[in-house]
């Protein structure tokens, strides 16, 4: 089988993988960061997003091989240290901004990629229209883009 | 009200692992030696299975085991059941087909599993499924509820003629008659309750282990209510005794009734399990779930109102076919009948209500409670009855439904229930002010002026929650009593934990519970915590559905904690040589009546268990304490829903431009968590109204069968809402708690198809009101005046 | 999931001529796309094996086609159905006529094809293009082969 290395949340990782392995299954199974979730197996529901270079994708449609010598950032990598949140976390509790939690890591993700490309002071519409990619089937999402604008004014702090 | 006490919007105790991706979900748990289930599925909605060979798949690398419906029969695993018997109005029982985990001999819907792949990974055991070859003989299939029962159509199970499961009436049908002949007015519909796919997003999964040392199988599973699964798994299905069974279900990633059911993959992993000596894993693909969920609504009615020459009602009358797919999942047979034709009334006081109900059999996945469960569709009747009704007499639809209010208490309506409480003029008033209906005119107009059509749709729904009084339900069918049971631990250092019967998804019980705990027993929220969801460690229960785990589980909840003070008291006496009469207790402190002497919660519980105060024939010793709640009646939330909407002339595209709602839950424990549940329901409501439907072909081929085709609400489907709440109490619990979890969903659907055909000047819609159908119907609309002009 | 199509192509070759060609395994093979095997069994009947991607769903489909409703040199009715494993099924004919024109042969079909399964439920949308596409090749291809290309 194949080898592959990569960054995963800051730490060097290696992995003998089969060759149709995706990136999601590779993180959920061969390192067992179980936070990247997959709802959907077309792409659609954004369960899966994590942070490759810095950019949010669904990792459900990358194979792992792909990621040779990629830095990959997931919900368990993000917050500061093992006793804080990120800002971006934090506004998605203070705003109730989740439910069963299960979509909450890709939302999460999104929402920073959100917050890269569009900055601190994002309005509803805009903060819609983004989240396109990412189903949510218990918020009615109300709450999550009040999560979302709070959590990019906490980033600007 | 305390800082974390009733009334409090306390921040969720379980958000850190979720936020923080260690939420513990099924398919998260890891076994030793652990194996992957595949299965072989139908492509045909009908057929004859001639010949399943597996004899290239098993020499596949990888392969453990491959199992078919054959050998299930050979190890007499026991089928399926649907646990509410429902009579037919002739009396004769509901008729039942056989529904095993793996099928035998014939399949009934695309997606009906005929072989299970046990391999070592899962790209293995697709590999070998994929090497099954599976000879069927194809019969003719139907799919629409509404040809189920024709002369030709398919026969789908032996010995049940016409695909009739049962023909149900509830109500005086002569009277009704009579009613509609006195009538001045009489509206009438035909209405398609459209067919939906839950699709909870975390997908069903299973993870069964044996332990051949002690004879012991233990099942993770996405469920609703692990100890019902142990149960109907144990009793019906005889994969192994109760005792020998452990049920657990950690997070669960949504359900909303999707995960009620006991699904055939839980019961193959279990027998595969021990056949195996290995673990064994399913997790569902999201193209298996659109296929293995049971789906939701689906009905087909013809509905009339009879009206006087004021506007009352005086009668509603409703026949229905019911559409419960190939098998009878495990509450099917209740939702068309029991949840639906009982809430024919609406807030309404209606003399004479008829209904009947047909339920058939048809080449589609089975289909069973989801998110309101019968309500949202009785919702649907009433509500477009009484809006199209106001419309055709030229009255203002709010003004028609309040002459028509139900307004004294309690109120006995023509189909069993017995509302004891509700303000429905509040609501409605206040939601009016919300939604400043007196400016709609102007905003009417503003929209003309930039070619959009703009309307305003009410819904003033009610349901029956807080499921349910157990004599009530027994006596109208159920297999099963729908109390909860609630275990109160206080340990010897005053931290309390929670064991509760009932089941959270999302729903928050860790920090709602905790909430009436802290305020109960004025100890803090921090030391308290809630467990759930394991049979070997909490009592047995009934899980988490029909918005009762406020209403009945924390109920019993508080019945346990009135035991522990009680208790408590008797500790403290002993410990301060009073009386037990004279011991009282607030805010965490028992005091003795008239003296300044006064224990902590803390010492106290240490007292409990150290004994050294009282001798044991005097006082038991510990602190713990178990209550089963029985409600005394369904609980009857209910309010008022507005939605407007401004729709493109041009494109027929339907846009939510406002939404308004004010419900009256009751007792509100934490009103942040009451508010998400409210606008997840709007949510699902807004997505059957525009979005959703499960399309099948008239093959018995699912066409929306993945979120490419079935088209969920995303983020910019949806306003923000606005939200208020009027309260009254429910007389049926000590909290006075209503519940929350499926309002939404009810009363949505009917508000926005209201909204839409007062935008477009006409009835002719179909959900969901995709921009298609209502370009559609304003063509028809519009040729329709011209012809007339 | 049931779609239909007609469709017709002039073909510049005696009716005899095409008549032969739509009996011969080993034009039909070449021409059918994706088409892997094609082993005639009998007069009318053939065992084939085709890959066909829709959408998402790529799949090799293993089945029988028959020939029936023989009427040489005027046209058959060709079906057959295709199972493809975990992605499904597909089946279906075609109607196909020859008839004398323009010193050549117009070739007229009518093709009723359905699919089930994961093909029906991921692939439906693009059912009908592909189909489309296929008959089309297919007797771009057959034209090819007529024309002695």
């Amino acid at each position: 089988m194949p080898k592959v290395s990569m960054t995963v949340n800051g730490k060097p990782v290696t992995g003998n993988i089969e060759e149709r392995t995706l990136l999601v299954q590779f993180l959920r199974e061969n390192l067992r960061l179980t936070g990247t979730h997959v709802g959907c197996d077309t792409s659609q529901c954004g369960a899966c997003v994590v942070h490759v270079n810095g950019i949010a994708m669904k990792s459900c449609t990358l194979l792992a091989l792909q990621m040779e010598g990629a830095s990959i950032t997931t919900i368990e990598g993000i917050a500061p240290s093992p006793t804080e949140l990120h800002p971006m976390q934090e506004a998605f509790r203070e705003n109730h901004g989740l439910q069963c939690g299960y979509c909450t890591p890709g939302m999460i993700m999104s929402a920073l990629d959100i917050v890269r490309r569009k900055g601190h002071d994002l309005d509803e519409h805009t903060i819609r229209e983004e989240l396109d990619g990412n189903i949510c089937r218990c918020t009615g999402y109300h709450n999550i883009v009040k999560a979302v604008a709070a959590g990019a004014r906490a980033m600007a702090k | 009200m305390t800082a974390t006490g009733i009334g409090a919007a306390v921040r969720r105790k379980e958000d850190i692992r979720f936020i923080t991706g260690k939420g513990q979900y099924t398919d998260d748990v890891v076994r030793p030696g652990e194996t992957r289930a595949v299965f072989v599925r139908s492509p045909h909605a009908h057929a004859k299975i001639k010949r399943i060979d597996t004899a290239e798949a098993a020499r596949m690398p990888g392969v453990v085991a491959i199992l078919t419906g054959a050998d299930l029969a050979n190890d007499k695993i026991g089928n399926l059941i649907c646990g509410w018997m429902i009579h037919s109005k002739d009396g004769s029982p509901m008729k039942m087909a056989p529904h095993p985990a793996i099928a035998s001999g014939k399949v009934n819907h695309v997606g009906d599993a005929v072989a299970v792949v046990i391999a070592e990974t899962r790209a293995q055991g697709r590999d070998a499924a994929d090497k099954v070859k599976v000879d069927y003989e194809e019969l003719p299939a139907v799919a629409d509820p509404a040809k189920a029962q024709a002369k030709d159509a398919p026969q789908i199970h032996a010995d049940i003629p016409n695909n009739t499961i049962y023909q149900w009436s509830l109500g005086d049908e002569k009277a009704v008659g009579d009613a509609f002949r006195g009538a001045k007015h009489v509206t009438r519909l035909d209405i398609v309750n459209n067919r939906l796919v839950p699709n909870a997003i975390e997908p069903r999964a299973a993870l069964a282990e044996y332990d051949a040392g002690t004879d012991n199988l233990t099942l993770w599973n996405t469920s609703q209510n692990p100890h019902v699964a142990r149960l109907v798994i144990s009793a019906f299905v005889g994969i192994a005794p109760e005792h020998k069974l452990r049920v657990i279900a950690p997070d669960v990633g949504g359900g909303f009734g999707s995960k009620i059911f006991i699904y055939p993959e839980e019961v193959v992993c279990l027998w595969a399990a021990r056949k195996t000596g290995r673990p064994v894993k399913w997790t569902a693909e999201r193209s298996e779930a659109f296929l293995t969920d049971a789906h939701g609504r689906d009905h087909v009615t013809h509905a009339e109102m009879a009206f006087d020459g004021d506007g009352k009602i005086l009668a509603l009358r409703a026949k229905t076919i019911a559409n419960l797919g190939a098998y009878m999942s495990t509450f099917s047979s209740s939702i068309p009948t029991y949840l639906y034709a009982t809430l024919l009334s609406g807030q309404y006081g209606i003399p004479q209500i008829y209904c009947e109900v047909d339920a058939v059999y048809t080449n589609t996945v089975p289909v069973d409670a989801y998110r309101g469960a019968g309500r949202p569709e009785a919702t649907f009747v009433v509500e477009r009855l009484v809006e199209v009704g106001a419309r055709e007499m030229g009255l203002d639809p709010a003004d028609l439904r309040k002459r028509n209010f139900i307004k004294q208490f309690p109120h006995q309506t023509p189909v069993i229930m017995a509302y004891d409480a509700g303000d429905y003029n509040a609501s409605l008033k206040k939601a009016m002010e919300l939604a400043d209906v007196k400016g709609f005119g102007k905003r009417k107009r503003d929209s003309a002026r930039h070619g959009k059509l703009r309307g305003l749709g009410y819904s003033t729904y009610i349901e029956a929650c807080g499921i349910a009084p157990s004599q009530a339900v027994g006596s109208l069918g159920a297999g099963v009593g729908l109390w909860e049971s609630a275990e109160v631990r206080v340990n010897p250092t005053g931290s309390v934990e929670v064991l509760t019967g009932s089941h959270a998804h999302g729903q928050g019980h860790e920090t709602t519970f905790a909430q009436l705990v802290s305020e109960r027993l004025g100890i803090p929220f921090e030391n308290i915590s809630v467990l759930h969801g394991d049979t070997d460690k909490v009592q047995f229960g009934m899980g988490t559905y029909g918005s009762r785990s406020g209403a009945v589980g924390m109920s019993a909840i508080a019945q346990a904690l009135d035991k522990v003070i009680a208790k408590a008291k008797k500790v403290a006496a002993f410990m301060m040589e009073a009386s037990e009469g004279d011991i009282e207790f607030k805010d965490g402190k028992f005091t003795v009546a008239g003296t300044d002497k006064s224990a902590a919660w803390d010492d106290v519980a240490l007292n409990a268990y150290i004994a050294h105060k009282f001798t044991g024939a005097e006082l038991e010793p510990g602190l713990k304490e178990t209550s089963f709640y029985d409600p005394t009646n369904f609980t009857f939330p209910a309010g008022c829903h507005i939605c407007e909407v401004e729709v493109d002339s041009e494109t027929g595209r339907t846009e939510i431009v406002n939404w308004t709602a004010v419900d009256d839950f009751g007792t509100v424990i934490n009103p942040m968590i009451v508010e998400g549940q409210v606008h997840g329901g709007i949510a699902q409501g807004v997505g059957q109204a525009l979005l959703e439907g499960a399309v099948y072909d008239k093959d018995g081929q699912l066409v929306s069968g993945s979120f490419m085709d079935y088209s969920m609400p995303r983020a910019h489907d949806l306003p923000s809402f606005k939200l208020g709440l009027t309260e009254t109490k429910s007389p049926s619990n000590p909290l006075g708690i209503k519940g929350c979890g499926e309002a939404g969903a009810i009363a949505a659907p009917a508000a926005v198809i209201n909204a839409i055909t007062d935008a477009i000047g006409t009835e002719q819609i179909s959900m969901p009101a995709t921009a298609q159908t209502v370009w559609s119907a304003l063509q028809r609309a519009n040729a329709a005046r011209q012809a007339a002009e | 999931m049931a779609m239909t199509m007609t469709g017709e192509v002039q073909l510049p070759a005696a009716k005899e001529t095409v008549w032969a060609m739509l009996n011969d395994a080993n034009v039909l093979k070449a021409c059918i796309p994706g088409c892997e095997e094609l082993d005639k069994l009998s007069d009318t009947e053939f065992k084939a094996v085709a890959v066909s991607k829709i959408g998402p769903v790529k799949a090799r489909f293993k089945g029988n086609v028959h020939l029936t409703d023989l009427d040489p040199p005027n046209g058959y009715k060709i079906s057959g159905e295709g199972d493809g494993g975990v992605a499904g099924f597909a089946k279906g004919g075609a109607t196909v006529s020859l008839a004398d024109k323009d010193g050549g042969t117009l070739l007229t079909y009518n093709v009723e094809a359905q699919i089930g399964g994961k093909l029906a439920q991921l692939g439906q949308r693009l059912v009908n293009g592909a189909a489309k596409k296929m008959a089309d090749d297919f007797f771009a291809n057959f034209a090819k082969a007529v024309s002695g290309g």
